[in-house]
């Protein structure tokens, strides 16, 4: 199976390289990348080796400029935290740290992880390594940018939509985010508490299950997090037996006819998708469509957005530049609270604060907030009902590959809001899911994505090895491994 | 409910958010086409008699935190990123009683 | 036209505990500012609440002793807004689904009971202190995060001296059950009241008045607010009364009004999603029940009517739970009621308030009490010396059983007595006459002589005995 971090280990062992080697050579390729991408809000001059002897010693990393990070700045990319240093660690980091890994930088990601195009940092654009003109996804944007360059083999992103997901898509990498409550959430800036989770960057199924065991487990310090002790994703992906698994898709998102224009990124996507079902029968996966209630598949995007803008209205609410955050002249306490969030939030977050205040306020409270709580739960509710018979669902990121970092030249239609949004479906049922890249649409990398059920997630990482290795991706960036 | 200029203002103050002309008429653009979503969710049939979901269904652990270990931060850190302080107090201009 | 006052009170209690409610620094107080606090209580980016099981079973303590039914599960709630004093930007609170709902108490007023319903009581993390100094306010966040215990009445109080009394019970009973040490001193306990006039039983127009931080000051909310609105119907300027919030100005004794119902905040709560939901065992329930103690309203029956105790006498030994309880331990150990009464509240509190110290740190034993019970019921030492050896006991801290050998070593052998008698009879011949002539009542000034000649240590029963046999 491959594995960057494997190979690094084994490089050390043998001596073919030092650490120190390997530091100044990712700090280098990371200078390139910053240039290239502006991936980092952050980057170190200089790391030191770690004496923990742990799981990771002396792999490199890159986190998500949302994980707080003791003496460190951390920004959430936006304007609000410009300035902010926090005085504790994530558990996330913490464990890293102890694990031996070398974190190298913060990556700039979508202001507070809202926001899907790595466009809206306080720091600028970041710009997909494949491709310049195109956006790198979001929000864990400088993450999947490091981790397609290479110059990292892993990084820690947080997705609350899709945010590790869509941009690893986009970046032809694999993007796994686990099941709710395995990865404690201390330490991360929330966006929406109930939906919000850490998740991954590799450029390997194994080096996702590897990072993934380092930093699961029961935290004491988030009541959300779960015991998952007998949880071995390594182990159990190395002794996999290879049983037939039998997978859905969606029939209402994979059918043409739906679309009333189908670009030819959409059909070439299908196609690959088609390749892919052919093949993964013969490897003893079988790939059939499913129906599910359509009103339900509308719904998704929406209540996405009035979950999330619900919550982040109250999680942004501890941004009043009292304790922390760039300060503003004012002549009472209000008025300085208001002049730094309003100087501090981009256009977009304030959009979005405003229809998360519109949909809680107390008259539309129960016609949307908990309407949409409803839903979560119908679809979840009917995803588990399909559990009951697949090990997984099984569909396409995105209509085609990254999108331009010019908006204008982006085709958009209410069409394809379903196929552009359903991967939320894993994080409003905290179901493990994971995307890996499977092949190229006009010269893009594109990713499917593998949904299972609560706590399968040594079975979803299983068949997402045994996909990935029947699709044999080759990451063009990337030539040294395996 | 009729959203208009005045409105969308009101709930940018009661965020504590100032908004700019061209912001308050991106709220108002994009209203619409959020609302027209939004209702998408109170068309699905019996929506009302479901449960609504507040959490993920994970089995969380119910053991709650013992009342016994005690975990403080120095004063330094509480004070270190505010922008004002006099002595061990953050400080801010003065609250106005309402 | 006779307007009659309707009265709801929230009574916001802080709890008892180590630790926070949602974060592990330490509930207490402190002169200084920001020492004990965690990154939770000052709401940094990132931070999680972690519920604290001991608040958890003393709201549920509360919820019991209220009589109120409690949930299948246990749900906490954001209620949002914006205060320098709210690091988070929204308070942990319950709103949709309380720990307590719908309970009722009898409480203890003037000649019987009166029954108080309650709307529900609820767990909840209270703000930062802010002190406004010059041009700026200074905020300490050794409160937030404190545990608080929010109480909501119906409207059920006509009266002041209903809702004082009420509010006087529900503190004892949170100190005797352990749940706060509900001192008011502190800033312990504030209250919301909720005040309406009306002739009939259609409640009329409700205003609060918020953030009241004394019964006493409770008392004047509600004297003023009657008055204010009371002064507006009569002028017929009824509808100037408004649902609207204000707040006691303690300079002038008055209310000033806050905001009116329009301008009322949208809290927009909404369930904490960081608190999974807890099923409540009703194992727990029941264990938390045993925990609970003979409340003072039942403890105040018994010394009444059981032991023939006052009111008043009932009331001081009720004051406090340790109090009630050593007297308690008194009765457990067979000394009767009334003598164990006025030993407690004589020289026993009398010693402790003059020492400035509590029950909790006298150390006597009863058996020592016990002891010189005895030797004065059976007359080896009279009331006075009893009360004499108490106090050398006390301040000396010397054994009873020395000080009855020694300093109050009685003279009971009869030979001994019999001289004295005989000396005293012998010069007082006069007194002997009368005596005999029928003057019987003189039978006390011999008593008195023998005592005097003896300095109060001739064993008084015998000296009775060898008396009346030499006066025959």
């Amino acid at each position: 199976m491959k594995s960057a971090i494997k190979k690094l280990q084994e490089d050390y062992a043998a001596h073919r390289v030092t650490p120190l080697q390997v530091f100044q050579d990712t700090l280098l390729k990371a200078r390139e990348n910053q240039e290239k991408c502006n991936s980092f809000v952050t980057l170190f001059d200089h790391v030191e080796e770690s004496s923990q002897r742990g799981d990771l010693q002396n792999v490199v990393y890159a986190l998500k400029d949302n994980f707080s990070t003791k003496g460190i700045l951390t920004t959430a990319s936006s304007n609000t935290l410009s300035n902010y240093v926090p005085v504790y660690d994530a558990t996330v980091y913490q464990k890293l740290k102890d694990a031996g890994a070398v974190l190298i930088g913060k990556t700039t990601m979508d202001e507070f992880g809202l926001g899907g195009t790595g466009l809206t940092a306080h720091t600028g654009y970041v710009f997909n390594p494949l491709d310049t003109t195109r956006q790198a996804g979001g929000s864990s944007a400088g993450s999947a940018c490091v981790v397609s360059s290479g110059v990292v083999p892993f990084a820690i992103g947080s997705d609350t939509g899709d945010s590790v997901r869509k941009p690893a898509a986009y970046c032809g990498i694999v993007g796994y985010k686990p099941t709710y409550g395995l990865i404690s959430r201390y330490g991360l800036f929330a966006f929406a508490s109930s939906m919000d989770h850490v998740g991954v960057l590799t450029r390997s199924v194994y080096d996702a299950a590897m990072v993934v065991d380092v930093i699961k487990g029961k935290d004491e310090k988030d009541m959300t997090s779960i015991d998952s002790s007998s949880m071995h994703l390594v182990e159990s992906l190395v002794h996999a037996n290879h049983q037939p698994k039998k997978l859905f898709y969606i029939k209402e998102i994979m059918d043409i006819t739906k679309y009333s224009k189908p670009s030819d990124e959409l059909k070439m996507t299908f196609s690959l998708f088609e390749q892919l079902t052919k093949k993964a029968k013969e490897k003893g996966i079988s790939i059939v469509g499913e129906s599910f209630d359509e009103d339900l598949l509308r719904a998704i995007a929406s209540t996405y957005t009035c979950l999330t803008c619900a919550e982040a209205t109250s999680n942004l609410s501890n941004l009043t530049s009292i304790l922390f955050g760039p300060q503003e002249e004012a002549n009472d306490v209000n008025e300085m609270m208001m002049a730094h969030r309003t100087k501090g939030f981009s256009s977009l977050i304030k959009r979005r604060l405003i229809i998360g205040s519109y949909v809680l306020q107390k008259e539309n409270q129960e016609k949307y907030f908990i309407n949409a709580q409803r839903v979560r739960r119908l679809i979840v509710e009917k995803m588990n009902a399909l559990f009951s018979k697949y090990d997984g669902l099984i569909l396409p990121c995105s209509e085609g590959g990254a999108k331009y970092i010019d908006e204008s030249k982006n085709h958009t239609s209410d069409d394809l809001r379903i196929l552009e949004n359903h991967m939320a479906i894993g994080n409003f049922g905290g179901f493990p899911s994971i995307t890996i890249p499977c092949g190229f649409v006009k010269g893009l990398p594109v990713g499917i994505n593998i949904t299972g059920k609560v706590l399968d997630d040594c079975n979803v990482l299983e068949i997402a090895a045994r996909l990935e290795e029947m699709i044999a991706y080759q990451n063009p960036l990337v030539k040294e491994e395996m | 409910m009729n959203f208009t200029k005045e409105l969308v203002d009101d709930f940018a103050l009661k965020l504590l958010i100032g908004l700019r002309e061209e912001e308050n008429q991106m709220v108002l653009d994009e209203f619409e086409e959020i609302e027209h979503h939004m209702d998408l969710i109170c068309q699905i049939p019996n929506i009302s008699s479901v449960e609504p979901m507040t959490h993920p269904p994970v089995l969380f652990d119910e053991t709650l935190r013992e009342d016994d270990f005690v975990e403080e931060m120095p004063v330094e850190d509480v004070l270190c990123n505010a922008a004002h302080k006099n002595l061990s107090s953050v400080i801010v201009p003065k609250v106005v009683k309402e | 036209m006779n307007y009659i006052p309707t009265i709801g009170i929230e009574m916001h209690c802080e709890m008892k505990s180590h630790t926070k409610v949602f974060s592990r620094a330490r509930n207490t107080y402190s002169e200084e500012a920001n020492i004990h606090v965690s990154p939770v209580d000052i709401g940094l980016p990132g931070i999680l609440p972690v519920l604290n099981k001991e608040c958890v079973r003393k709201a549920i303590k509360a919820a019991c002793i209220l009589n109120c039914t409690i949930p299948k599960y246990l749900y906490f709630d954001r209620k949002n807004y914006y205060y320098p004093d709210l690091p988070k930007g929204y308070q942990i609170t319950q709103s949709h689904d309380p720990i307590g709902q719908n309970g009722k108490i009898l409480v203890p007023f003037q000649d019987g009971d009166f029954e108080v319903l309650i709307h529900d009581i609820h767990l909840e993390e209270d703000s930062a202190q802010l002190e406004h100094i010059g041009r700026y306010s200074y905020i300490n966040y050794n409160r937030s995060g404190v545990p608080l215990l929010e109480l909501v009445t119906e409207p059920c109080f006509h009266s002041k001296e209903e809702v004082i009394a009420f509010l006087e019970y529900i503190r004892r009973v949170y100190q005797y059950a352990d749940i706060s040490l509900a001192d008011a001193t502190k800033g312990q306990i504030r209250c919301d009241v909720n005040i309406s006039l009306s002739k009939d039983d259609t409640l009329g127009t409700k205003v609060e008045v918020k953030n009241v931080n004394s019964f006493a000051n409770v008392g004047a909310v509600i004297d003023s607010e009657i008055e204010r609105q009371l002064h507006l119907i009569t002028c017929g300027r009824a509808e100037e009364i408004e649902q609207e919030t204000r707040r006691f100005d303690e300079e002038s004794g008055e209310t000033k009004r806050m905001r009116s119902k329009a301008d009322a905040i949208d809290y927009k709560y909404f369930v904490e999603p960081n608190i999974p939901k807890i099923r409540i065992d009703e194992k727990m329930i029941d264990e938390i029940k045993k925990e609970i103690p003979v409340l003072p309203r039942e403890r105040f029956l018994k010394y009444t009517k059981d032991y023939g105790l006052t009111k008043v006498d009932a009331q001081t030994i009720l004051k406090e739970k340790a109090i009630s309880d050593y007297f308690d331990s008194w009765i457990d150990a067979g000394i009767e009621p009334l003598e164990a009464c006025n030993w407690i509240i004589g020289p026993i509190l009398g010693y402790l308030n003059k020492e400035g110290m509590k029950i909790s740190d006298f150390e006597f034993s009863i058996a020592d009490f016990q002891f010189v019970l005895e030797k004065l019921h059976d007359g080896t030492i009279s009331s006075k010396q009893a009360k004499e050896i108490v106090g050398k006991m006390l301040t000396e801290h010397a054994s009873p059983k020395d000080l009855i050998t020694h300093d109050f070593a009685q003279i009971s052998d009869e030979e001994v007595l019999n001289q004295i008698i005989s000396e005293i009879i012998e010069r007082s011949s006069e007194q002997l006459e009368a005596y005999k002539n029928g003057r019987t009542n003189l039978f006390s000034y011999f008593v008195g002589q023998v005592m005097k000649e003896t300095g109060g240590k001739a064993n008084p029963i015998k000296t009775r005995d060898l008396l009346e046999k030499k006066l025959k």
